[in-house]
């Protein structure tokens, strides 16, 4: 489902209002907090979704570390997981067994563990997990909190939406995309700790709206505008010759569609990089707001540890909320 | 109801692409592709102009309509050749003078020849021009599977030239199955102005 309709939707359901929830349904936050005491709130969130590779272990892997990403966006510390799988019948119980052995590895690497599940019958393989976890509300990143001036970190290259639908597609095979597979099935704890450290004011992670996507809701909540260098956007290798292809997933003309305040400049010559900033993403980087001061000792220490393609893409300014001009370079 | 040639209403991404993908390295002739989502529309358009088609975008009840003519370069659009073929920037060219590969037996050099081509259609990156003179000129005239070979390169995105003097004596030139005729003003132009030349 696109942004645009879950918007409609969530619109017309009574808003929660206990004091005790600190995030907002239609905010776009990436997961839900809940205060049980001054320095103690939980975090939850749920994620599923069908295969995007055919390693079924890889699978797990991906999609677990996909889940734990909203729990690192808030600046959380995961505790406990639910599996959910959605199981088509006669589907051998060795893939089913290497999906949830992917999942639980993933799990135990984030530090939490795995305390049950629910399973049903389904046409298509879904699998997913519900996460649960804390965090301190008073050092909590929410989307919110970009102030005119910061600069944007992404912290994993863009494209995992382009390739999985080319590896569908049989254009290319899992070892082509083996870097996008290696990037989605990372957690983003190494480059949610530098990103704690140095206090930045706004995070999320970007997954299936796309950078342009996360970054408008990081930006609607912040009252401020952006803009986004594409010169300086790390795409995964063959993702911009897969978008020449016409292997574009629905979802990222979905995300383009809905992204009405976005003003192209970059000219024709960079239409395909143009289209794979709408790219919805699985298990993708965190996207940070920094102050500019430190903007750069981030970045190094991002690429020097977790993130060696950590790149700024853009910078907020003042002007229209949620607002985003897209521009070839930095001026 | 509109009718097409491939009806691709109901199939998600990149459903639509591959049946394009697939009519396009059957045949050379023009075709319409019926998609029922503007997803599909762009996806579709995008992967034709890539491959050097020309593209037409009708809207029509239940979708839109759109008519795909292989063999027209649009303007704009980034050819494949320039995206998947080696050297990026300055194209390698294939010069290939016989239908054998090497001297020694025929029989071998023959084997060799169609091994060349084969493997030259299934590699990742493919050469932006192959020009065929003297007796390569057979490969694409008379030896079906080479045939096959060559339309897959030139399916992906290169260029098939052949000299026409050449399909003139020996009597080939009304059987060209792949590429178009060339002259040897053009020919030279192509093999000096080539990033790297492969000579066979």
């Amino acid at each position: 489902m696109g942004p645009g309709d879950l918007e409609r939707i969530l619109a017309r359901l009574p808003e929660e209002t206990v004091p005790e929830l600190l995030t907002s349904v239609t905010a776009g936050e990436d997961a839900g907090v809940y205060k049980l005491a001054d320095d103690l709130a939980l975090v939850q969130t749920v994620d599923f979704f069908p295969p995007i590779v055919d390693d079924p272990y890889s699978f797990g892997q991906i999609t677990a570390a996909n889940a734990l990403g909203d729990i690192y966006a808030m600046n959380g510390r995961p505790l406990t997981a639910l599996n959910m799988l959605a199981v088509p019948c006669g589907l051998e119980t060795d893939v089913v067994g290497e999906i949830l052995r992917g999942g639980h590895d993933k799990v135990h690497e984030a530090g939490a563990v795995v305390t049950g599940g629910h399973t049903i019958e389904d046409d298509e393989l879904k699998y997913g997990l519900a996460v649960t976890g804390t965090v301190d509300p008073r050092r909590m990143t929410g989307v919110g909190g970009a102030k005119p001036g910061d600069l944007f970190l992404l912290t994993k290259p863009l494209g995992t939406g382009l390739l999985a639908t080319a590896l569908k597609g049989g254009v290319i095979d899992e070892k082509e995309m083996a870097d996008a597979i290696d990037s989605m099935r990372r957690l983003n704890a190494g480059a949610a700790e530098v990103l704690a450290r140095h206090r930045v004011k706004a995070c999320t992670d970007v997954t299936g709206f796309g950078l342009v996507g996360h970054l408008a809701d990081m930006l609607k909540a912040g009252g401020v505008s952006a803009v986004i260098w594409t010169a300086g956007v790390p795409f995964f290798e063959r993702a911009v010759e897969m978008a020449s292809m016409g292997m574009a997933p629905a979802g990222l003309h979905r995300n383009r569609e809905y992204a009405t305040g976005v003003r192209d400049q970059t000219g024709r010559e960079h239409e395909l990089e143009v289209q794979c900033l709408f790219d919805p993403q699985t298990s993708g980087g965190l996207l940070a707001a920094v102050d500019p001061e430190f903007a750069s000792v981030v970045q190094r220490e991002l690429r020097a540890g977790p993130c060696p393609d950590a790149a700024m893409v853009g910078q907020a300014l003042e002007g229209a909320a949620g607002h985003i001009t897209i521009e070839y370079e930095r001026k | 109801m509109a009718q097409a040639d491939i009806d691709c209403r109901g199939l998600n991404c990149p459903e639509p692409v591959l049946k394009t993908r697939e009519a396009l390295s059957r045949g050379r002739g023009p075709f319409t592709v019926l998609v029922d989502n503007e997803a599909a529309r762009e996806n579709v358009s995008r992967f034709a102009r890539t491959s050097g088609c020309g593209v037409e975008v009708k809207n029509v009840a239940g979708g839109f309509l759109i008519s795909v003519t292989p063999g027209l370069e649009s303007a704009g659009a980034p050819s494949q050749a320039q995206l998947t073929c080696w050297g990026g920037d300055s194209p390698t060219v294939v010069f290939i003078s016989s239908n054998v590969l090497g001297s020694g037996e025929r029989e071998l050099g023959e084997a060799l020849m169609k091994a060349f081509l084969f493997a030259s259609a299934e590699a990742e990156l493919i050469p932006a021009r192959i020009v065929f003179m003297n007796s390569g000129v057979r490969l694409v005239t008379e030896n079906d599977e080479t045939i096959d070979h060559v339309r897959r390169l030139e399916a992906r995105g290169a260029e098939v030239l052949a000299c026409g003097t050449c399909l003139d004596f020996y009597g080939l030139e009304d059987r060209l199955a792949v590429g178009r005729i060339s002259n040897m003003y053009e020919i030279h132009s192509v093999l000096t102005s080539a990033g790297r030349l492969v000579s066979l």
